[in-house]
């Protein structure tokens, strides 16, 4: 079986430290006031004094490496893509052309443009880091191991053995679009009323669900886009891309 | 997961290479191939963004350090770092770093510099000093390090020098909670959270006020083995929610909570009758004592039901001896600090939890070895240090920065004009923020070595450049974490040094040499480690291959067949050396002042992104915390017509700040709260400098009466929204 990378989370160990998101900003280069992961707090009333209800209050994630990735549908280059050996969603950097297409094509907010290069940007479970034998910055310096990660298709993996062990009551963030998400939660993964809804250009989708010509002629144009790009940023012009800011 | 599973699923990553969809196929694999492992040279360090010393692996590249990773070998911190260690780049790389020695120009707080080369620097330094001592003797100069690894030379170099009057932060933080717990099992404990299965958490926020192992091995103890944790905080912190139970207790009443649940353990019988007669002493006196302290009254006190505070005595001594009063590190709060950590540290006595899992663990053995020398004698000097007598209980080692203040603004019982600080920063951290200025203003002249602008630094005369803890060679230092390790961690630089720093020991050491002290300095840091590890010579050795070493000294049971260092050579339930020095041998409840009508209590706590001051300043961090706020309870704001987001006026007896409010129900209506670190007067410190309100311009400056230990919960503020 092919592998398929994913993290596995109890949410329920984490304690909002915010350590994940400051390993993966320095890790990442991920420009000041962006993020590519986040722990999101549960919006909730201050109880009435005394015993609580055990439920997790901060959620990590990030972006999911989803089972059917709607910004691979979004992406008019083909830079996105899903990985079918690992199972990871990977942005090719020298074919994104930063259109911003992907980002609301992703329910659950896990992409953004990134300010200095201008492109699609997310989690990539830190290939640099996994090639030099070291988990993913987040799941290396998480205080609780709240974050395991793996390949869950590897029963001896970490990963794999909190993935099989608790098989029955994994659950993953709803969202409206449900792209089966490779991100797992242990049981509650607390409030999972965010994940939104999937904006993919119509297009694109009747695109990529064409003959595999028009595919090719995507490619093609993908391409034509690259050469673009690559004219651009010789020719580098700030001014040019003012309009990009506000997407 | 663990490196060798990693490795396993790396090494398939890579094998697998990236595929990449078939209409762009050869175009993809070629632009897209698996990324090349980083040319990272990996360094073992501790880091030094807080006290906590965690260990690292700094990643470096072409003499830049990249990033900062956990040692997964370094088992205090439990293989992590947090997001403060995570930001060590953005402090070693901070644009704001102090890059060369300065001398003020204009008048203190002023701002205005004049860069002056090291040597100039050095000779002014040593004789400034000199002049101090001749005129106002060696006890006229006062010397103040925080928690560092080179601080041990600056208290070297005060005694060499001859100066009694050494301080260092501690008395701003948690000195009167030491006093309770060494007066009463004779040295202070390590609480075995990991193995605990009940825990009540008072006067401490584990799950945002760091500590390793503690925090880690809560959750751990929660998740994993069942463990139970009773929270009693005004705030609805993240450690409150993370709780089983969680009592918003009226501020400065925990000592009657914890004598109701004596009363409760003592009336009902719940202790081991063997253990109590065999290990402690005064059990008939305690008994006696808190027969008035029913779970009724202390409800009355505290706000907390008397059946709640009867059921969690009871389940306390049900999971006894493995269940405790966590000891915490917030003991800065009231004028009776010492006494209400005394009931924390009593009841724990009742549980039978000392030097056993899950309880309060004794000091191991770590191995390390002072560095001895002889200090020389000075006959035209004080007889004592200028804070002497004042309080009856201080850590001679420690000071007590409050009472030095008074001390030394009121001349008594004589001058001190001179001052030496590194690594700490008063200005920043004492409360009464214009006092620690009326004491700058006192002196003939101030010396701070430090890597930034703090705002002790902007008010001294000489502003010295130091390297942070990756550019620097540290002494040797022992760690010792819970049932986690004894263990012994070092620092070597991973980086050359930036700009012109230089280490605060070849700062002594310079100034030592100039002052015909230089035989106290004759050692390099390798010799001075040398010295430290002679008893356990393996050390530095295996210190190269892991990152640190461990001492395999015992957990549990050190104190079998022991006696413990106290009078009666047992655990104090009564303190009979208290008694003899006419403070109260049991603690007597004294309810906390009323807060004043449209008045509230200021309370001050931490957060996993600030370390006192010296953290809101760090690029990294400053985008999780960009400013502070004042938390209000909403009925409380309703009725002083105040909107979440207003900017509101905060103001006590002693100063006043403005900031943003925050309505939350997360606090009591009687109680506000706000960050530390923020609004410094130092424009040199650009993120903090003018942002958000500075905590210890408010707050009063009472302190413990036995410790000195500031009180920093004892401050009465009124809220004004502030009109535009």
């Amino acid at each position: 079986m092919a592998q398929q990378l994913a993290m596995v989370i109890d949410a329920a160990k984490c304690i909002d430290c915010k350590g994940c998101v400051a390993a993966c900003k320095v890790a990442n280069d991920v420009p000041t006031g962006q993020w590519r992961n986040w722990i999101k707090p549960t919006v909730e009333e201050v109880p009435i004094p005394g015993l609580l209800k055990s439920k997790p209050k901060f959620q990590p994630g990030a972006c999911m490496h989803c089972e059917n990735p709607t910004c691979v549908d979004a992406c008019p280059t083909g830079a996105t893509y899903k990985d079918k050996e690992t199972g990871e969603v990977v942005i090719n950097n020298a074919l994104c052309i930063g259109c911003g297409n992907c980002i609301p094509s992703c329910p659950y907010d896990a992409r953004f443009r990134n300010e200095v290069t201008r492109k699609a940007d997310k989690c990539n479970y830190c290939p640099e880091r996994r090639a030099a034998g070291l988990p993913p910055a987040c799941v290396d310096t998480c205080p609780t191991k709240a974050r395991v990660f793996g390949d869950i298709n590897d029963p001896e993996s970490a990963a794999g053995i909190l993935y099989r062990k608790n098989k029955d009551r994994l659950t993953r963030i709803s969202a409206r679009t449900d792209t089966k998400p490779n991100m797992f939660y242990v049981g509650d993964p607390g409030h999972g009323d965010w994940g939104g809804e999937a904006v993919v250009p119509a297009s694109m989708v009747a695109m990529k669900q064409s003959a595999p010509l028009i595919k090719g002629i995507v490619g093609l144009s993908g391409l034509g886009v690259l050469a673009m790009l690559g004219r651009q940023l010789l020719v580098g012009s700030d001014a040019e891309h003012k309009e990009d800011s506000d997407a | 997961m663990s490196r060798r599973d990693f490795f396993r699923a790396s090494g398939l990553v890579a094998a697998g290479a990236v595929g990449g969809p078939a209409l762009l196929g050869g175009l993809t694999k070629a632009r897209a191939a698996t990324p090349a492992a980083p040319a990272w040279e990996s360094k073992f360090s501790a880091c030094d963004m807080c006290f906590n010393k965690c260990g690292l692996i700094a990643q470096v590249e072409d003499g830049v350090i990249k990033k900062l990773d956990p040692n997964p070998k370094f088992l205090k911190s439990r293989g992590m770092l947090c997001a403060r260690g995570n930001a060590g780049l953005a402090q070693v790389y901070d644009p704001d770093r102090l890059k060369h020695p300065l001398l003020r120009k204009g008048e203190r707080g002023e701002g205005k510099w004049q860069r002056i080369p090291w040597d100039e620097a050095i000779d002014m330094a040593a004789q400034k000093m000199e002049e101090t001592r001749k005129k106002y003797t060696p006890c006229g100069h006062l010397f103040s390090a925080g928690s560092d690894l080179h601080s041990q030379f600056v208290g070297r170099f005060a005694e060499v020098y001859g100066s009694f009057n050494v301080t260092s932060h501690e008395s701003l933080c948690l000195v009167s909670g030491n006093r309770a717990f060494l007066d009463t099992y004779g040295e202070v404990p390590f609480p075995d959270v990991l193995n605990s299965k009940y825990i009540v958490m008072a006067g401490a926020n584990r799950f945002e006020a760091l500590v390793t192992p503690d925090s880690i091995d809560l959750m751990t103890a929660m998740r994993e083995h069942g463990c139970k944790l009773v929270t009693l905080d005004p705030r609805y912190t993240k450690t409150a929610s993370l709780s089983d139970e969680w009592y918003p207790i009226k501020p400065g009443t925990d000592m009657a909570f914890m004598l109701a649940v004596a009363h409760v353990i003592i009336g009902e019988k719940l202790y081991d009758p063997q253990w109590i007669e065999e290990k402690t002493y005064g059990i008939e006196q305690l008994t006696e004592h808190v027969r008035q302290y029913t779970p009724g009254f202390a409800a009355e006190e505290c706000g907390i039901p008397a059946e709640a505070i009867a059921r969690i005595a009871r389940e306390l001594a049900a999971a006894a001896p493995a269940s405790m009063i966590y000891p915490g590190r917030r003991t800065s709060d009231y004028e009776d600090s010492t006494q209400i950590r005394r009931a924390f540290a009593i009841v724990n006595g009742l549980l039978g939890n000392w030097d056993r899992p899950g309880g309060l663990l004794a000091a191991r053995a770590v191995g390390l070895k002072g560095v001895p020398y002889d200090a020389p004698w000075y006959d035209e000097n004080q007889e004592d240090r200028i804070d002497a007598d004042k309080v009856p209980m201080m850590f001679e080692h420690e000071g007590s920065f409050l009472v030095t203040r008074d001390s030394v603004l009121a001349d008594d019982p004589y001058p001190v004009r001179g001052w030496f600080i590194y690594k700490t920063n008063p200005m920043g951290t004492a409360p009464n923020r214009r006092k620690t200025i009326e004491m700058m203003n006192k002196m003939d002249f101030v010396t701070v070595v430090d890597i930034a602008m703090s705002d002790t630094a902007w008010y001294a005369d000489l502003v010295l450049p130091s390297q942070s803890y990756l550019e620097r060679l540290d002494p040797c230092s022992g760690l010792q974490g819970s049932v986690a390790c004894a263990c012994v961690v070092k620092r070597d630089p991973i980086i050359d040094p930036l700009y012109e720093s230089r280490s605060c020991f070849d700062i002594m050491k310079d100034i030592a040499g100039r002052m015909d002290l230089g035989e106290y300095f004759d050692f390099t840091i390798e010799e001075f480690r040398k010295k430290q590890t002679r008893e356990i010579p393996e050390a530095l050795e295996v210190m190269d291959r892991d990152g640190v070493y461990y001492n395999p000294s015992k957990v549990y049971g050190i104190y079998e067949g022991r006696i413990y260092k106290t009078l009666s050579k047992k655990i104090e339930l009564y303190n009979q050396r208290y008694e003899q020095m006419g403070l109260d041998p049991l603690p007597i409840y004294t309810p906390p002042t009323k807060v004043p009508k449209n008045q509230f209590r200021l309370v001050l706590g931490r957060n996993a992104m600030i370390t006192q001051s010296s953290t809101t300043n760090n690029a990294l961090l400053h985008q999780f915390i960009p400013s502070n706020t004042l938390w209000l309870n909403p009925d409380a704001a309703l009725s002083l017509g105040i909107k979440d987001g207003d900017l509101v006026e905060v103001s006590s007896s002693v100063g006043r700040q403005e900031l943003r409010a925050e309505v939350t129900k997360k606090i009591r209506k009687d109680t506000v709260f706000m960050l530390s670190g923020f609004n410094t007067l130092s424009t040199m410190q650009s993120l903090s400098h003018g942002n958000g309100a500075s905590i210890n311009e408010v707050l009063e400056d009472d302190y413990d009466a036995v410790t000195g230990n500031a009180s920093m919960h004892t401050t009465f503020v009124t809220v004004t929204r502030k009109v535009a």
